[in-house]
């Protein structure tokens, strides 16, 4: 097993009366692909977002390479995020009145790169996930596979070594979510960087090395067997989810 | 329509976070209000005060000054009107779409809509009818006709009032409707009508021709030398001038929006220069208000200190009659920027709810929030900048031989006007920088 580079410790966090870390433990290893799956509201987002540095957890913390990200403060977060994580979330989220390379390139100027060589190293990022001569496409012009194209561009331009993914295939349809996903692997995990998931999507999930299950807060190695998905949908009476129905290993350090 | 009620009432329990999308429209119709009934008082003065004592004859001008400058305020009205709909149909987003979601026809929602925001008009209206009589004392000192106008004679009558208000609450009404043509409430959210930016080259090889056959005629009627002819002049220059402007504004927008873009070294810039570009028209819509000012406060401007230095007034009455042609110029360019300030926070507002969820990524992305502030403001600022100096120049160059005058013989005057539009550019940062606490907000519901 290599070095651990990105840590959690015993995070908690609630909102009113839900939990939605509780007493969470996590490593994270160079060059790894982890999934984290989980029900609507199991706090999978949550924990995306406190170990990226966009949510404070109420107790616990966050190790990047040596740097408590708990610690920092907002700005110094910001600046974080910026200059070493990447994110793709769930419909691109790019601007909409920039063009692709312009949208990328963007990531590179907020680190105060000159925007010819922006623009530049956004190109050949672009041509790398097979959108050549689509670089001055607006993004209303993209379909939603390209778009996520993207944003996976924008996410590795700067040279993060890990890129957060908040659902990054849920608005695309099974074939483009295949698609997506081996560009998000290769531009990731296959040049030997980081890549953190959420997804519902068992399918998306096996594509990673690596997958965890959230349920009411609690991180688990296996996927829980109560049917929540079931339980929340009224007059469901066959009791099939989403979750595969495999033993437990009860609560663990992933 | 029982039913209409029936649901208005139950969506307009304010939602949390909602307090200054519904302030700010309300605050908006405020100021139109205080700002109308001002003007209004002050205009109607004329009509009241001068059929007793008009021994100098000079009534007539005075009540067409100032029906001209009461109709000079209704489109920077109806703009901030129609802004303030805009955002109280954004306050709703999430419950309007609902309601389509659950089969509510179009129809019905913008009927929800049109009556709340018409509501939220309404307390507006309110608090812009204090307003108005807190500030009538300061309002009284301003002289007009060798006299301060007093505060007996600005309290609008009863009917007056309620026709202005009346007036008002249509307003509100039908800048509603037309806010929402903008608008799409579709099942998955409200979001603005995204049109494809088409701003043809023609309108600027008609302009610029438009431009040539009026240069043409203004200065073959400036030589003439005689005063009824220069004031044809003066009204042919504002009448073609201003819809020279229209017709090439757009168009003189993406071109120095294009420019930029080119040369944009840095995120800001590149932002604001796109965004510019999603829409020229819509750019030049918020701001094409102060094109009017601009130039009324150029044209008028430049004749009234060249009559000034000319020594031209022949007796007192005329000295008083353009000396308070000034001041009414300046009062008429001071409420168009305060007009258009109000627009463009309450526009920026609406636009920031409208990409909430992009501003939340772009935070999320790690970009600093000055960059967010800088680029919005920038969008806005430049065609400020563009519509106030260009409309400027535009009057100066038509009226070229009056300016050149002006310049040499009264540069006070012409420096007092170029301090007074500096100012109303400040004017309208300031109202950007209002809009300021909704993406803090935005960003900290996230």
């Amino acid at each position: 097993m290599t070095s651990t580079f990105l840590s959690a410790r015993s995070l908690s966090k609630r909102y009113g009366a839900g939990i939605a870390l509780n007493n969470v433990d996590l490593d994270i290893h160079p060059g790894e692909s982890v999934a984290i799956m989980g029900a609507s509201g199991s706090g999978k987002t949550t924990l995306l977002h406190t170990l990226a540095g966009i949510t404070s957890p109420d107790s616990g913390s966050v190790n990047y390479e040596g740097t408590d990200v708990t610690g920092l403060n907002e700005t110094q977060r910001s600046k974080l995020r910026r200059e070493a994580f990447g994110f793709v979330f769930q419909s691109g989220l790019l601007i909409p009145e920039l063009t692709a390379i312009e949208n990328v390139a963007l990531a590179l100027m907020l680190n105060g790169v000159p925007r010819r060589d922006a623009e530049a190293q956004s190109l050949g990022w672009l041509a790398h996930l097979g959108l050549a001569g689509m670089e001055n496409r607006r993004i209303g012009e993209l379909s939603g596979g390209q778009a996520q194209r993207v944003a996976i561009a924008r996410a590795q331009v700067t040279g993060a070594r890990i890129v957060f993914a908040d659902e990054p295939t849920g608005a695309l349809d099974s074939t483009t979510s295949a698609e997506v996903m081996t560009a998000l692997l290769n531009a990731t995990a296959g040049r030997g960087n980081t890549l953190v998931l959420v997804t519902h999507d068992p399918t998306v999930a096996s594509r990673c090395s690596r997958t965890l299950f959230m349920h009411d807060g609690v991180l688990s190695l296996a996927p829980t067997s109560r049917p929540a998905a079931t339980q929340a949908i009224p007059g469901a009476s066959t009791g099939t989810t989403f979750l595969p129905q495999l033993s437990q290993d009860g609560e663990a350090r992933a | 329509m029982k039913s209409t009620l029936s649901i208005l009432w139950m969506l307009s329990r304010p939602a949390p976070g909602s307090k200054a999308v519904m302030v700010l429209p309300a605050v908006a119709f405020a100021l139109v209000t205080a700002l109308l009934l001002i003007v209004l008082a002050g205009a109607l003065s004329f009509f009241t005060n001068t059929a007793a004592d008009d021994p100098t004859g000079m009534a007539g001008i005075y009540q067409m000054l100032a029906a001209f400058a009461v109709s000079l305020m209704v489109l920077p009205m109806m703009t901030l009107g129609g802004s303030a709909a805009r955002l109280s149909a954004r306050r709703r987003d999430e419950r309007l779409s609902t309601l389509r979601l659950l089969g509510g026809t179009p129809a019905l929602v913008s009927v929800l809509t049109i009556i709340e925001s018409t509501l939220v008009a309404v307390v507006g209206i309110a608090a812009g009818i204090v307003l108005y009589a807190a500030a009538l004392p300061a309002i009284a000192l301003i002289h007009f006709q060798g006299q301060a106008l007093g505060l007996a004679t600005l309290w609008l009558p009863g009917g007056v009032l309620f026709i202005a208000v009346a007036a008002l609450i249509l307003l509100a009404a039908i800048s509603a409707a037309l806010g929402l043509r903008l608008v799409i409430l579709s099942p998955l959210g409200v979001r603005t009508r995204q049109k494809a930016p088409t701003v043809h080259w023609l309108r600027l090889a008609l302009g610029a021709g438009a431009a040539v056959v009026l240069y043409l005629v203004m200065t073959v009627a400036t030589a003439s030398g005689s005063a009824a002819i220069m004031i044809v002049v003066l009204c042919a220059a504002f009448a073609g001038g201003l819809a020279l402007l229209n017709l090439m504004g757009p168009f003189v927008v993406k071109w120095i929006a294009t420019r930029r873009l080119a040369r944009a070294t840095t995120p800001v810039r590149l932002l604001a220069a796109r965004s510019i570009l999603e829409s020229p028209k819509a750019a030049w819509r918020q701001v094409s208000s102060l094109s009017m000012t601009s130039f009324i406060a150029v044209v008028a401007g430049t004749g009234l200190a060249i009559i000034a230095s000319a020594g031209d007034a022949h007796n007192a009455e005329d000295a008083i009659l353009y000396g308070d042609m000034r001041t009414g110029v300046l009062i008429t360019v001071i409420v168009s920027f305060l007009l258009v300030a109000s627009s463009a926070g309450v526009n920026q507002a609406a636009a920031v709810l409208d990409r909430r969820e992009l501003y939340v990524s772009l935070d999320r992305l790690g970009m600093p929030r000055p960059i967010m502030e800088s680029a919005r403001k920038r969008a806005v600022m430049w065609p400020v900048q563009i519509v106030t100096i260009g409309s400027g120049v535009l009057a100066a160059v038509l009226l070229f031989p009056l300016t050149g005058l002006a310049i040499i013989f009264a540069p006070v005057s012409v420096l007092v006007i170029a301090g007074i539009l500096a100012g109303g550019i400040g004017l309208v940062w300031l109202g950007l920088a209002a809009s300021a606490p909704i993406l803090t907000a935005v960003l900290r519901e996230a």
